[in-house]
């Protein structure tokens, strides 16, 4: 067949065609994704969060994962703590300035913010001036790569960096030194940002770890009441 | 019906070739049965579970169980329609498979769902290589080889926790205990590779009773799922009992009655006319649940009031597991010394019971009294209850076999050890339970204090440390006693029931 006959003409036209419908309206560039998830996440009625810290994290950082439903400030989570070669979970309740902690037996007591910062104060995570939502913003050179699914979701990926100074305000024990890799999976149009990843010598200048955030649930309203002490 | 022994296989094969690979592969498969009773602690922290929940371990072992049982009944009729070696090699790699997932698994789904298949692949080949033992040797010499299959799976199954422990300890970690399945199952399955492809195995019609098995399989899953706490602190059973425990009713009352109509039942309930088999079938599955009670709650009572590794825990439950083929070997001596099966199977129960009695009186310091040189007191006890658990087996067993006629052996011997599983699924299940909603309801009031919060913190955490400890004692002086109870309604039921037949009444 001749070169620029009818048909591959119109070959080619269809595959244009089905080509311009399939890609869709292209999603914002990287910057503008995660300042726009930024901005969705931090005005969430509640969601439900999971995050995992895997890797090389030292004798100090007792936590190694946390899950549970957040209105910032409110939160109610299931802590996991590093004792040795184990595991133990705690539960801990932020409502207005008071916290409350399940431990291993027995039932709630109540903390002061400063007793609770000893251990994990698990509001810096979600704090809207401190908190990763926030850090999202001073995310540096945010580059949007492929589409990914995370838990049935198609989100885009966005890499860039992220100051110590800044991830150190997440988890006190963090290095404030140099700049960590960032990796955001974020869903367009709804901004909804499904998991997070930070990664790098966060607790050791030698030796990596990665902190993972996986969020679902999103603007699900969460209420946090304060429990029953004793 | 479950595991019929049907016509013998052609004798060109190299017989002991094929039943040392098979029964290689029976052992590897009955050593994992219990593994990981002394290997729960890293196998819980590595899928990212709290030891204060160890509730969330129990499908671990409760999903082994029931994935042995759900494949077991039909086992044997598979392998009858479609060749024995070819079942025993296609199990093995369900096995194998099981074991990949087990040791990969980075979640607590993963890993139960990985015990479930090596559970399906392990428990098909009890069967499967008891019915090619059969099929290889004629009738007449058949009883040593299928005692020698049977002797294997249950050495398997005592030196389990103890290979559990020994590898937890070293610096493999757990995963080892299952990655090691699979280069071991991949290479007997070469070796029968030939064997497999041959096409000389005769195959048979076999009527599979899949409404039935499904129907047991059910009922025995929501009853599972319906003593499973999920949430201790609340309730000692799961969250859905109330809807679950009906279902599982259902199933079994259906069960029932389509056994009683259908041409080629699963069980023939016709057995249970004979108050021996019933009887028989009732202790059997009692002694199965002592058992697990001893093999989950030694090792972690060593664990967690001992301060043992994994290797200390397994050394410890080995002094009660030796005592278990001991026992198994006099109780059939004395059992055909006496003519009594009754004498031997209670006396076996009440030993077992008197062992648990024991064991429910101890403190922190009862490993260290010695009894005869370098022999303690705690060894002495421990040994009793593995013997007195062992007496019981064979004048059960027999009891059971003879109350079924001559060639419905292999399914009774079949049904034995289903009865013996069900025992240690509903028991274990039942025990955890309760066992930690007493925990709870024992600490529900004690506050942990916390460093710098409060002021003589060391003096404070020491004293907190001695009363876990004891709610710990507390909640396994309730687990063994309760135990107790069960063995001696067992050995009273044995006394009742069981007596040697010289043939099945309704024959």
């Amino acid at each position: 067949m001749r070169a620029g006959s009818p048909p591959r003409i119109l070959a080619a036209g269809l595959a244009l065609a089905i080509g311009v419908s399939a890609c869709g309206p292209q999603p914002p560039d990287g910057a503008t994704l995660v300042k726009q998830s930024s901005q969705r996440m931090l005005a969430l009625k509640g969601f439900h969060f999971q995050m995992q810290i895997t890797g090389f994290t030292g004798p100090d950082e007792l936590v190694q994962s946390a899950q549970g439903d957040a209105h910032p400030p409110d939160l109610h989570a299931k802590v996991n703590l590093k004792q040795g070669a184990i595991l133990l979970e705690v539960e801990v309740i932020f409502k207005a300035d008071s916290v409350y902690l399940k431990s291993f037996t027995g039932g709630w007591q109540q903390l002061t913010a400063a007793q609770v910062a000893q251990y994990f104060d698990a509001r810096l995570l979600f704090d809207p001036q401190a908190g990763l939502f926030a850090a999202m913003r001073d995310t540096t050179a945010p580059s949007r790569g492929n589409s990914e699914k995370v838990d049935g979701h198609d989100a885009h990926t966005v890499d860039g960096m992220l100051q110590g100074t800044r991830v150190h305000q997440l988890l006190p024990l963090i290095r404030e030194q140099g700049a960590y890799h960032a990796t955001y999976w974020i869903e367009s149009p709804s901004n909804n940002l499904w998991r997070a990843r930070v990664s790098g010598n966060l607790f050791d200048a030698s030796q990596a770890a990665t902190i993972v955030f996986d969020f679902t649930s999103h603007d699900h309203p969460v209420s946090v009441t304060p429990p029953p002490l004793g | 019906m479950i595991t019929p022994f049907r016509s013998p296989r052609p004798r060109s094969v190299n017989r002991p070739a094929l039943l040392s690979l098979t029964g290689a592969g029976l052992f590897l498969a009955s050593l994992d049965a219990y593994v990981v009773v002394t290997a729960l602690l890293p196998m819980l922290t590595s899928v990212h579970i709290a030891v204060n929940r160890p509730e969330q371990a129990t499908p671990i072992i409760t999903g082994f169980l029931l994935g042995y049982l759900a494949v077991m009944p039909i086992a044997g009729g598979l392998s009858d329609r479609f060749g024995r070696i070819r079942v025993f090699a296609a199990c093995l790699a369900l096995f194998a498979f099981g074991s990949f997932l087990t040791a990969s698994a980075p979640s607590l789904s993963q890993l139960v769902t990985g015990r479930l298949l090596q559970g399906a692949g392990g428990g098909a080949l009890v069967p499967a290589v008891l019915a090619l033992a059969a099929d290889l040797y004629p009738s007449g010499d058949r009883s040593p080889v299928l005692g020698a299959v049977s002797a294997l799976q249950e050495v398997g199954s005592v030196l389990g926790p103890l290979w559990g422990g020994l590898v937890t300890a070293s610096s493999f970690g757990w995963t080892w205990i299952f990655w090691l399945n699979i280069p071991v199952a991949a290479l007997i399955v070469w070796a029968l590779w030939p064997e497999i492809r041959s096409r000389r195995e005769e195959r048979r019609p076999a009527n599979l009773d899949w409404i039935g098995a499904s129907l047991a399989t059910a009922g025995l899953a929501f009853l599972t799922l319906a003593l499973y706490g999920t949430n201790p602190e609340q309730s000692p059973v799961g969250e859905g009992f109330l809807w679950q425990a009906p279902l599982a009713i259902i199933c079994f009352g259906v069960f029932v009655w389509y056994e009683r109509r259908t041409p080629h039942p699963l069980i023939n309930v016709r057995w249970f006319r004979d108050s021996s088999f019933g009887g028989s079938a009732v202790t059997n599955a009692i002694a199965g649940a002592g058992l697990m009670v001893a093999l989950v709650y030694i090792p972690v009572l060593a664990n967690a009031v001992f301060s043992m590794n994994a290797s200390g825990s397994a050394l410890l439950l080995v002094r009660l597991m030796l005592g278990i083929p001991i026992g198994a070997l006099l109780g059939g001596w004395l059992a055909h010394r006496m003519r009594s099966y009754r004498f031997v199977a209670a006396l076996g129960l009440v030993l077992a019971a008197a062992g648990f009695l024991m064991l429910s009186g101890w403190t922190e310091g009862s490993l260290k009294p010695h009894l005869i040189g370098p022999l303690t007191v705690a060894d002495g006890e421990l040994f009793l209850t593995g013997l007195g658990l062992g007496l019981e087996i064979a004048p059960v067993s027999a009891a059971l076999l003879d109350a079924v006629g001559e060639a419905e052996r292999g399914a009774g011997a079949s049904f034995l050890i289903v009865m013996r599983l069900v025992g240690m699924l509903v028991g274990f299940s039942l025990v955890a339970g309760f066992g930690l909603w007493e925990f709870h309801r024992a600490t529900a009031h004690l506050l942990p204090p916390l460093p710098g919060l409060n002021p003589n913190f060391a003096a404070q955490f020491a004293f907190y440390t001695l009363k876990v400890k004891q709610a710990i004692f507390d909640e396994y002086h309730l687990i063994f006693r309760a135990t107790a109870i069960a063995l001696l309604v067992g050995a009273a039921v044995a006394a009742a029931t069981l007596r040697p037949l010289a043939r099945p009444r309704w024959q």
